[in-house]
């Protein structure tokens, strides 16, 4: 029983991936810079490093128990798993669940929300916060800087919850945002937003923008931060306005930043999110706002289908890793940053 | 220039350090995040989980404490919550319960199987089925002889009904259950319900039919537009979240005349299984809330309102009328009425006898306990101490302890006058509508097994609401005053009542348990879906005509037919099985 408890933590396993490539990365970087002579393997060398070793071995064991065994429990996809039997005992029924997913126009479905709405909110949350840092980098005044940064990143702590509760007081038929389009006389009437399916895919990119622009700003403002002054000074004397400053250099200065957390973000664009889809949509709008999460908890938990649960999220899996694949493919062609 | 250079290196590098350190820090807020995710789903299963059993094992003397979660919203009571520790003296043990919040039933019960550790006591609610089919539950046969309060509980018949496929008892039905006379005073269930100043306004008007209601609701909103405070009025609105939207779906049922089977009409002559999808009644039905939409009757937001949003509009009195069950919204609903003396502008509500046309036999009410089969209270494989649960339900079910669940202490929440009858004093009666009130001193287990009826001092009633003159004092005068209108003393006499229809009854018992794993369970499935989506679709259209096509194509490619058939299949089964105690 504690294998499905377990496995269902596969879901966390994204960010596992992204912090395993990001070390990567990171490592290899150096390698390329500083060319280390080859250590060679002795026991003399191993006893030498010891402690090293050990608290790696810690963190390995680590990475097993949590990230690798738990895949054990997609055995399930290919049974007809029932609790009472067991991982052990539940009937094998080879792809018949991949089946039964593939010919259910609902999952269909769901598998278009999920990616348009994963793909609207990486453009949208992107590049808000790489023109928000930028915007925010040419504030002069340190305390309005200060204050503003502050006030921006707020939103990310609060739970989606309390998002999609001010989301849906603030765009109902007698919310804020109707009184000032009925006073200012663009509608002649309050409209219902979260009745039209048309409008369900920006409210949430909205609400993704809002709450995460400030936080996602913060890297960007390090990397530009970063970018060495004499740059700016030789381009003001090569007459370069602000604007050209931003071009010529603040942006190619933060290119590696924007390229790494673009090739993790689209890794990630199956994780188009959950909360908020399944806090603010309704019978009216379903047909746009499930996902596949949605989709997995709806018909494989709730109807007790632990395996075409676990067969959604095998896929989505799947799909993530050849997104990434692809995306640090096209990275390494043209000759950009990469994460492996 | 050397110097230049050497600047710029040192600067890359501290660059590429401050990137780096973000980027571990981001990974590891992102990580960090990710385990909260997974620590809030175990703690959704193992809050309740962790805890009772360590009680198990416990001295005599000692009181023991069990935990029980129940997957459908309620409040939970204080720790040291005053009743439940002089039950905890009476019965030797206390309970911890927690509720459903936020999710739906079958979500937090597939979380829980999915954890594998359950709490000592469950009501999975519509979930039940999956407990039962991961083997998360103790059966109970071999104990039920020993405790004589459970035994006496329910019919052998009863029992009998409760087995599951494999021929044992897992759950106890907690509802229902009447002791000695029925008291019927309050229509705990479906209704089209209608506020008081409505019907006053008008004269106490006879309403028999959908639309009388509507048209007196029109009429009543265009007289009297506001309320006294300034607010609109909102003359009808239908709440639709999730699992609630019975209040928008069901009704063709009622208007045919029939009681409430939940998922389909039973025709009591031919024993046949009728769906009310799709009978003209309930296009008739949508039909008029397309009209009454399109006037501005019904609530634009009717269909994506939230249950909270929906409870706060009613507790505004602004609602002139709506339909849904008693238990949906009345427990909190009234209350925030009273406090805020709402009741005295005429914002109560009454349930009308409403049906497609006039003269037909309603039955919105049903005498008789209904014993829905389908869900009760169980003990789980995680609960260490069966017995001593056991003889802790035993214990609740004995007339002291059931008359501190309900009535609470004598001198403090009732009084007795010189024939032995139980009342209470107005400020009594304020004190038991106080949230904080209920949550530091009541304690009324409310989901473990319980009678309604007469006390077993012949006297009183089990429960306060029942009892005759406490229940008509309680109420607000304005339905008082309606009441004595229409020559009615309870909530039930407004609508009339009928004895439960057959054995079958209810059929949303099997329906509410069914699982994909069926043919019929999946079309079942889909067929929510469906109406979930397209029954507001319908409303609001502006061609009533081809949305309600659309719809029924749409209907009919769930296979409909499938759910039907192992509905009637049920059907025969329980006809079947009621005539061997005849």
């Amino acid at each position: 029983m504690g294998v499905v408890c377990l496995f269902f933590r596969i879901a966390s396993s994204e960010k596992e991936r992204r912090m395993e490539v990001g070390k990567a990365s990171m490592a290899r970087k150096k390698k390329e810079k500083i060319h280390e002579p080859k250590v060679k393997i002795t026991w003399k060398e191993i006893k030498r490093q010891k402690v090293l070793l050990i608290w790696a071995a810690v963190i390995v064991a680590y990475g097993i128990v949590f990230y690798y065994l738990p895949l054990a429990g997609w055995v399930m996809a290919f049974q007809n798993y029932r609790p009472k039997d067991g991982l052990i005992h539940s009937q094998f029924v080879g792809l018949a669940k991949f089946q039964q997913l593939f010919s259910d126009a609902t999952f269909l479905r769901v598998i278009r929300n999920t990616l348009a709405m994963g793909v609207i909110n990486l453009a949208a949350t992107f590049i808000m916060a790489i023109v928000f840092a930028i915007l925010l980098n040419e504030i002069k005044s340190k305390g309005g800087k200060k204050v503003v940064q502050t006030i921006s990143y707020l939103p990310h702590f609060l739970s989606w919850i309390i998002v999609t509760g001010i989301l849906h007081d603030a765009l109902s038929s007698n919310g804020i945002v109707n009184e000032l389009l009925v006073r200012a006389g663009i509608f002649d009437q309050p409209l219902n937003f979260f009745a039209h399916p048309k409008f369900f895919w920006p409210i949430v990119a909205f609400a993704n923008v809002w709450k995460e622009t400030g936080w996602n700003a913060i890297i960007y403002l390090a990397a530009i931060t970063a970018i060495d002054p004499s740059l700016y000074e030789a381009a003001g004397i090569d007459g370069a306005g602000r604007f050209a400053r931003i071009r010529y250099v603040t942006l190619p200065g933060i290119k590696p930043t924007i390229i790494i957390l673009l090739l993790m973000n689209v890794g990630n664009v199956l994780n188009a999110g959950f909360e908020i889809q399944y806090l603010l949509g309704n019978g009216l709008v379903q047909s746009v706002s499930q996902t596949i999460d949605i989709y997995v908890l709806k018909w494989g938990i709730s109807q007790n289908d632990f395996s075409i649960g676990t067969a959604a999220g095998i896929f989505k899996s799947l799909v993530s890793i050849i997104l990434i694949v692809i995306a640090n493919m096209i990275a390494k062609r043209s000759g950009e940053e990469q994460l492996f | 220039m050397d110097v230049c250079l050497l600047r710029k290196g040192r600067c890359t590098v501290k660059a590429k350090k401050t990137v780096s350190l973000l980027l571990t820090a981001a990974v590891a807020v992102g990580v960090l995040a990710g385990c909260q995710d997974t620590a809030q789903t175990d703690a959704n299963g193992g809050q309740t989980a962790s805890g009772g059993t360590e009680a198990a094992g416990n001295g005599d003397g000692e009181i023991k404490e069990f935990t029980a979660f129940f997957a459908v919203p309620g409040s939970e009571i204080n720790d040291d919550n005053e009743i439940m520790l002089m039950l905890g003296e009476l019965t030797g043990a206390t309970c911890k319960e927690t509720w459903l919040t936020g999710q739906t039933a079958q979500e937090a019960v597939g979380t829980l199987i999915a954890g594998g550790e359950y709490p000592d006591f469950i009501d999975g609610g519509d979930g039940m089925a999956q407990l039962y089919e991961a083997g998360a539950l103790i059966p109970l046969d071999d104990y039920i002889d020993q405790y004589p309060n459970i035994k006496e509980f329910l019919t052998e018949e009863e029992w009998d009904k409760l087995r599951q496929d494999d021929g044992h008892i897992y759950w106890i039905q907690q509802f229902g259950n009447i002791y000695g006379e029925e008291r019927a005073t309050t229509h705990n269930d479906e209704a089209f319900w209608i506020q008081t100043r409505v019907l006053e306004w008008a004269g106490y008007p006879e309403i028999y039919t959908m639309d009388q209601f509507f048209d007196l609701i029109e009429s009543y909103n265009e007289a009297n537009p506001t309320m006294e405070g300034g607010m609109e009025n909102i003359p009808y609105t239908i709440l639709c979240d999730d699992w609630r939207y019975f209040c928008l779906e069901n009704a063709p049922q009622f208007l045919d005349g029939y009681p409430n089977d939940g998922s389909v009409i039973v025709d009591p002559e031919e024993l046949k299984i009728i769906d009310y999808n799709t009978t003209p009644t309930a296009k008739r039905y949508f039909q008029k809330l397309n009209e009454e939409y399109h006037k501005g009757i019904v609530d634009p937001e009717s269909f994506t309102q939230t249950y909270d949003e929906y409870i706060a509009k009613l507790s505004t009195g602004r609602v002139l009328g709506m339909i849904d069950q008693w238990w949906n919204f009345a427990y909190t609903v009234n209350d925030a009425l009273k406090q805020q003396g709402l009741d005295e502008q005429g914002c109560n509500y009454v349930p009308l006898p409403i049906t497609i046309e006039e003269g037909m036999k309603n039955q919105w009410h049903n005498s008789g306990g209904v014993l829905n089969v389908a869900s009760g209270l169980a003990i789980t494989t995680s609960c260490e101490d069966v017995e001593g649960a056991l003889a802790f339900v035993d214990a609740l079910l004995g007339q002291e302890a059931h008359d501190l669940r309900f009535w609470g202490v004598e001198g403090v929440d009732y009084e007795v006058d010189e024939n032995g009858e139980y009342y209470r004093t107005e400020d009594m009666r304020v004190q038991s509508s106080d949230t904080a009130y209920k949550a530091s001193h009541s304690c009324t287990y409310s989901y473990f097994p319980q009678y309604s009826g007469t006390s077993r001092d012949g006297i009183n009633a089990m429960k306060p609401e029942y009892q005759a003159k406490e229940f008509y004092n309680s109420l607000s005068e304005d339905v008082q005053e309606c009441f004595a209108a229409y020559g009615a003393e309870t909530y039930v006499d407004m609508l009339g009542t009928s004895e439960a229809p057959g054995p079958w009854y209810p059929m949303y018992s099997y329906s509410n348990n069914m699982t994909t794993s069926t043919e019929g369970g999946l079309a079942w499935a889909k067929m929510g879906e469906v109406k979930h989506e397209y029954l507001p679709k319908v409303v609001m259209s502006d061609d009533f005509e081809a949305a309600w096509e659309e719809y029924m194509k749409v209907y009919d490619s769930c296979d409909p037919q499938a759910f039907l058939d192992e509905m009637q299949a049920e059907l025969d089964r329980r006809v079947e099985e009621a005539a061997k105690y005849n």
